[in-house]
């Protein structure tokens, strides 16, 4: 059987809300080791990848691997039910048919519980690499999030691109261009997530729909930074950890740059 | 300039995303090559797949082409065709499709078709003999059949204008699916006929093009911009969808299609609504293009808007799967090609006439895999609940024509109501009204189920299927009242308080399909008016039998016609009185008369409005001028036949363009057939939608229009004279408008032309 019980339940409801414009379904995988779950949203662009940690739990019991498939649209219906404060405990049997969800108020003065029903779904598990990447650049996730905001009010696609000097972003649409750049900021006044670093071996450039991006800082809550690692011509990682507990991380295809789309790769 | 070695993702599959636009017209070998190479190039994959798929993930599905034997085969069969035979092509064709007209009037115009067994069936049995369906399959036995091997069978179908041709495409497609995975010809016989349910469970696919662009722009990255832009060139969505080269990469390259889930995506899609429907449908059609390969996003995208555009009617594709069931179960006669020819002939007509009673997919596959072509008329019966569609009459010009075709033969006349036909399915205290196009109008009018039919059957009747006219009916006055009323009522949730406020109805009986128990179909019209009249009971104001008349004194029949007019219906429709009834036949059993076109054409048209030209002076703001086109119904194409200025009332104006500017389209669709840069084009192209009923003086030849073009003198298609407005069908669908056939026979019956022929007869009055 599996039980885990956590106690700021607000993360799970913060972890959902960051996939919940993505994926309308999942499989969630409970292991020894943690939660975790592995989707691609319907056009097979991005992979959501969240890891919440056993250790991360006050209680974690997990006898063996269970997929417990889950519609993610009820599953946040269903959450809202929990106050923002409540204890979070998840439960399920083996191969379950259910899965018990109970919320404990703080005080303990009000416990409630919930059964959803869980789902088959076909999908099958991918295994994302760990990779080493080219560029690694770290910020405050509040400002990359206003970066993807201000730039989709402009175009559909940015151009990211790496040197060390810093981070450009750039867009193109019908009123015009912008283009955003994010230098490494060394101040020593600076409390380390207000810091945006910059780790390169080589530059790297790519371009990308902001439509998802703009999905991924959803998961703004979860963490103050955010980290995008790039590899020429592979998908960018965009990774917000959560703090003693895992982490929430998208991956996305880069688009094909070509004279459609204004890019530059054209041999 | 070839970028395509890129990965499209970045596992899986490699580079077999869709290709651009340059890339589409190379030589599909070496696109496969080319693919191929990529895909094995695409190794040293970063990501990894942890679980094997389910078989079948990468490379490229397709149904192999039979055998080599069979290649030659195939070539002695073009070879003997193409030897001119006694008839002109045109009518060949037809003698060999499955739409056969009774021929046995005297006075029908064209030559005689001959039935039954044809050169080309025979040399085309020789090849089916050959066919090793198993060999064929690119698939393993019980595997789901892979969508792109459909796909790939409509490529074919669509490359061809033969019928004969497609007709052998698709039925070899069948055989093999019935030789490795029977389980999926349900679903492949649905998808081959675009369809995903029995007509009268109203299940409907038809996604607006708006919505599929969106579709297509977020799941390949393109702009919506774009997309249009190409869409403006192709006038094709499904290619566009094709040709759209993905500027957005994936992650992982998705599980190929298979017929049972695109199927079931369909279906889903169809079944779809309340909140956040919208939403939901797009995320499975997103999914759907992005796993499509090579054509299989044109045949995604056409079928969500409601038509193949193959050129492969439901027919043809009937045919195709009674003759590879025929084979598949062995129930050929392999004696001879003679013999096989016929063998298969006798099961088209089987497969006919079963499909025409009983009109389901869902009851004639199962039925038909279990216990063979031959016994299926023994396992699909016409049921109560389920709609034949009604049996039509064939237009004449006067009382002359009926005389003359029915020469030596018993007939009877009924007036011709104006309303809305209507069939009433009875049974256990149940009713379901359907319309001609097997809508259910039960809704519609309620007081039929609740008043109407229980104050009208016999205590007697247990069940019963009737077929006649639902007509607006003032019971004070004990007058008919136009049509027109019958349009201005509320199609669903019709409440007390509507049915005092609209028009009250009548209902006219004229025919009984089914009563206690037995099916009435083979029945002769005697029979079945007899049963009519056991199974129910005129009632006043409430429900009439059809005014009926049986003489064959012209002058007595005149005064029939004339009394028909005054009691407001359309006229009459002449029946012979030992005619079977015959499902969605136009019959030569049944003729219709009306007063208003004795001298013209003999009916009015349903034409779709295809464009408009804005209006000028008093119609400005409204469209002045609208083009019409009937519909063709071997090349699934609209061919324009007319502009129409007059008829519409202000009031109408007003309203035709409230009706038709939501399907406003940016060009014509590549299946308008127009004259381009004449004066035709008109300035605004709408989607075929709106389908009305124009009456006209009669027809003409014209160089600018092209229905049935060429059929009739080269060099020119059909007109009208002197069109008017008489009112929008909203029962009529576009592909059940006039065809470019009936245009074609309408002109060649019309008194002057057919004079001028030597075959028409005097109608000068």
């Amino acid at each position: 059987m599996f039980e885990a019980r956590l106690l700021q339940g607000n993360l799970l409801k913060k972890v959902l809300d960051s996939i919940k414009d993505i994926i309308t379904e999942g499989n969630f995988d409970c292991s020894p080791n943690g939660l975790s779950l592995q989707a691609m949203d319907s056009s097979h662009v991005s992979l959501i990848d969240i890891l919440l940690e056993s250790e991360g739990f006050e209680h974690y019991r997990c006898d063996r691997n269970i997929p417990m498939g889950l519609n993610i649209t009820n599953l946040v219906k269903m959450l809202k039910c929990a106050g923002s404060d409540d204890i979070v405990t998840i439960k399920c049997e083996d191969k379950p048919d259910n899965v018990t969800f109970l919320f404990e108020s703080k005080d303990n003065d009000k416990i409630s519980d919930f059964e959803m029903k869980t789902m088959t779904i076909d999908d099958e598990h991918l295994l994302v690499p760990d990779q080493t990447y080219t560029a690694v650049v770290k910020m405050p996730s509040a400002e990359f999030q206003r970066l993807c905001r201000d730039m989709s009010a402009i175009g559909d696609t940015v151009h990211i691109s790496v040197t060390k000097e810093g981070v450009r972003f750039s867009t193109t649409g019908d009123m015009g261009t912008a283009n955003i750049t994010v230098r490494p900021n060394p101040s020593a006044d600076l409390k380390d997530e207000e810091r945006t670093e910059v780790q390169i071996t080589e530059p790297v450039s790519a371009s990308f729909a902001l439509r998802y991006l703009n999905s991924f800082t959803k998961a703004t809550p979860l963490s103050p930074t955010v980290t995008l690692g790039m590899v020429p011509n592979l998908p960018v990682v965009v990774e917000y950890k959560i703090a003693d507990m895992g982490h929430v991380r998208y991956y996305l295809a880069p688009k094909i740059e070509d004279e459609e789309n204004g890019g530059a790769i054209e041999a | 300039m070839q970028q395509k070695n890129l990965m499209d993702c970045f596992f899986g599959g490699g580079a077999a995303a869709r290709s651009k636009v340059k890339a589409a017209k190379r030589d599909s070998d070496a696109g496969e090559k080319e693919d191929a190479s990529a895909n094995a190039g695409a190794g040293e994959p970063k990501f990894k797949r942890l679980k094997k798929g389910a078989g079948g993930d990468d490379g490229e599905v397709s149904v192999a082409r039979g055998s080599p034997e069979k290649h030659e085969a195939k070539e002695a069969s073009a070879a003997k065709a193409d030897v001119p035979g006694p008839k002109s092509p045109r009518k060949e064709k037809k003698g060999l499709s499955l739409k056969s007209r009774d021929t046995t009037s005297a006075k029908e115009s064209k030559p005689k078709k001959t039935f039954g067994v044809g050169q080309k069936s025979i040399a085309a049995a020789a090849a089916s003999k050959s066919f090793d369906a198993k060999a064929s399959a690119t698939w393993k036995t019980g595997e789901p059949v892979p969508y792109g091997a459909l796909a790939e069978a409509f490529d074919r179908i669509s490359a061809t204008s033969k019928r004969l041709e497609k007709t052998e495409i698709m039925m070899e497609t069948f055989r093999v699916v019935i030789s490795t995975t029977p389980e999926d010809l349900l679903p492949i016989a649905y998808l081959a006929t675009c369809s995903i349910a029995p007509p009268h469970e109203g299940i409907e696919l038809g996604i607006g093009d708006a919505t599929l662009i969106k579709c297509l722009s977020e799941s390949t990255g393109r702009t919506e911009k774009t997309v249009k832009q190409d869409m403006k060139q192709e006038a094709d969505l499904g290619k566009v969808a094709m040709m759209s080269r993905s500027s957005q990469r994936t992650m992982f390259q998705p599980k190929p299609l298979t017929v049972r889930q695109v199927f079931q995506d369909f279906k889903t899609i169809a079944l779809t609504e309340g909140k956040d429907s919208m939403d939901r449908k797009k995320k499975i059609i997103k999914k759907l293009l992005t796993s499509s390969k090579k054509s299989e996003a044109t045949y995604v995208v056409r079928a969500l808007q409601g038509s193949l555009r193959i050129g492969a009617s439901e027919q043809t594709i009937l045919s195709a799967l009674a003759r590879a069931a025929l084979w598949e179960k062995g129930e050929v006669d392999a004696a001879s090609d003679e013999s096989i020819a016929s063998s298969e002939d006798a099961a088209l007509k089987v497969m006919k006439k079963v499909f025409s009673e009983c009109p389901s997919l869902d009851k004639i596959v199962p039925a038909m895999m279990e216990h063979g072509v031959a016994d299926l008329p023994n396992h699909c019966k016409f049921t109560v609940g389920v709609p034949v569609s009604p049996m039509l009459a064939k237009p004449t010009t006067g009382v002359h024509e009926v005389l003359e075709k029915f020469t030596d033969t018993e007939f009877t006349c009924e007036y011709k109501y104006d309303g809305e036909r209507a069939q009433l399915h009875y049974e256990g205290g149940k009713l379901k009204i359907f319309s001609r196009n097997a809508e259910d109008n039960t809704e519609k009018y309620p007081e039929i189920r609740t008043e109407i039919l229980p104050k009208s059957l016999r205590e007697t009747t247990e069940n019963v299927v009737l077929d006649g006219e639902v007509v607006a009916y003032d019971r004070e006055t004990k007058q008919i009242l136009p049509f027109q009323n019958l349009q201005r009522r509320k199609r669903k949730d019709v409440s007390e308080e509507d049915l005092k406020k609209q028009a009250t109805v009548c209902y006219f009986a004229f025919d009984c399909l089914y009563y206690n128990g037995t099916s009435l179909l083979q029945s002769t019209l005697v029979e079945r008016r007899k049963a009519l009249r056991e199974a129910c009971q005129e009632r006043e104001g409430l429900f009439f039998f059809a005014t009926d008349k049986t003489s064959d004194d012209l002058d007595e029949l005149q005064v029939f016609l004339d009394d028909a007019i005054e009691a407001k219906t359309e006229g009459l429709i002449v029946k012979t009185v030992d005619s079977t009834y015959e499902p969605s036949q136009r019959s030569v059993n049944w003729l219709k008369l009306k007063k208003d076109y004795m001298e013209g054409i003999g009916d009015s048209l349903d034409l779709v409005v295809v464009g408009a030209w804005h209006g000028k002076g008093k119609r400005k703001g409204w469209y002045g001028n609208y083009l019409l086109a009937c519909y063709n119904e071997d090349n699934e194409e609209y061919e324009i036949v007319s502009k129409i200025g007059t008829g519409l009332t202000e009031e109408e104006l007003d309203v035709v363009k409230k009706q038709l500017d939501p399907h406003k389209i940016d060009g014509p669709c590549s299946y308008y057939k127009f004259k381009e840069g004449s004066r035709n084009e008109p300035d605004v192209w709408f989607d075929a939608q709106v389908v009305w009923e124009v009456k006209v003086a009669n027809l003409t030849l014209s160089p600018h229009y092209l229905a049935a073009f060429g059929s009739v003198e080269s060099g020119k298609g059909i007109s009208l004279r002197f069109p008017r407005y008489e009112r929008t069908r909203d029962d009529r669908t576009p592909t059940s408008a006039t065809t470019s056939d009936q245009l074609q026979e309408m002109y060649e019956n019309q008194p002057e032309a057919g004079a001028s022929r030597g075959n028409g007869g005097d109608f000068s009055d």
